[in-house]
């Protein structure tokens, strides 16, 4: 189910509506590539060799929005979603085909889009400029949107044949 | 991430879609035409061969047809009479794959020029109406970032190669 969009986006006509704009489609096209898929295809590793399943890029994506939203754009203090102790792969290997498990991605991932919209509500123009310095590496806001819009993107072409091969399902 | 991010808009948005150019030319080296030209995530009828034919299209009908205002132009590789041309046309022939890079490597050229030399938010003329050459080079880096998505699952089942 696609979820409404429910407040309108920032004006067309510029840089950060236009990123938006694209992120707000793309998490659509996530929603429609899960949908009406069981737990065990969604756990599927349905593209041999690829360990990649819909389960995992879900989990996947919530971290990666956690990271830049919540993490690097408002520095909140909490540690990093599916990856403890550094353990990268947690997060596409623990994606299994549980109830309880699938359940727990996507309410995971709605939340984290939600304070992503918040950070994203609060932004100007000019704050596309604003630069930070995590890690000490220096970074930029329009950088670290850019990035997310992409990241969506690739796993987009991800879930394209992922779904696919599980049911012949295809379009954007 | 790079100092390159805090020189502005249209250096970032430009560096961004010169990296997924770049990464979707490597995605495909070192593989030869049968390689390139086979279909190896089935049922999906898409080859990396078929992919490079496809954004040789795509960049030609933002660039040529929807930026120069000339939606009369015919479409690139027969696609108004046949709409998956650049698919179903990728053949494992050596000249076949020629054609491809060379067409690609000539409407990248012509697209790099064009966005030097107007500023982000010059109008276009597409279907839908006129549209700021920004929305161009956003869209268009979202559709190579998924093409490189595609690129890489076709990649890894090819030959096993990951990565980029």
């Amino acid at each position: 189910v696609t979820e409404p969009v429910d407040e309108p986006l920032m004006g067309t006509g510029s840089e950060l509506g236009a990123l938006r704009r694209w992120l707000v489609e793309l998490r659509a096209t996530v929603e429609r590539k899960a949908d009406g898929l069981s737990a065990e295809q969604l756990a599927a590793r349905s593209v041999p060799p690829s360990d990649l399943s819909v389960l995992g890029l879900v989990r996947h994506l919530a971290q990666m929005e956690h990271y830049w939203f919540v993490l690097t754009l408002s520095r909140a203090d909490e540690p990093r979603l599916y990856v403890d102790d550094g353990d990268w792969d947690a997060q596409f290997r623990d994606a299994v085909a549980d109830e309880a498990v699938v359940v727990e991605a996507f309410a995971t991932w709605r939340a984290v889009r939600a304070r992503a919209d918040a950070v994203m509500d609060h932004l100007e123009p000019a704050d596309l400029e604003f630069v930070w310095d995590p890690d000490d590496r220096r970074g930029s806001v329009r950088g670290a949107l850019i990035q997310v819009v992409y990241e969506y993107a690739r796993h987009c072409g991800h879930l394209d044949l992922l779904r696919e091969a599980i049911d012949g399902a295809t379009g954007e | 991430m790079s100092d390159d991010e805090l020189r502005g808009e249209e250096a970032v948005l430009t560096d961004y879609l010169g990296h997924f150019r770049r990464t979707f030319e490597r995605k495909c080296e070192g593989l030869d035409a049968e390689q390139l030209a086979r279909r190896s995530v089935p049922p999906s009828t898409m080859s990396l061969l078929g992919l490079a034919r496809h954004l040789a299209a795509v960049e030609y009908s933002w660039w040529r047809r929807v930026m120069e205002h000339d939606l009369d132009l015919p479409k690139m590789w027969g696609k108004d009479e046949h709409p998956d041309a650049d698919f179903d046309g990728a053949i494992a022939d050596d000249a076949v794959v020629a054609e491809a890079w060379v067409t690609w490597r000539a409407e990248v050229a012509y697209a790099e020029e064009f966005q030097a030399s107007h500023p982000m938010d010059h109008l276009g003329q597409h279907d839908d109406g006129p549209i700021e050459m920004r929305e161009v080079v956003v869209h268009l880096i979202e559709e190579y970032a998924r093409h490189c998505g595609h690129a890489d699952l076709l990649r890894e089942c090819v030959d096993g190669r990951t990565g980029q």
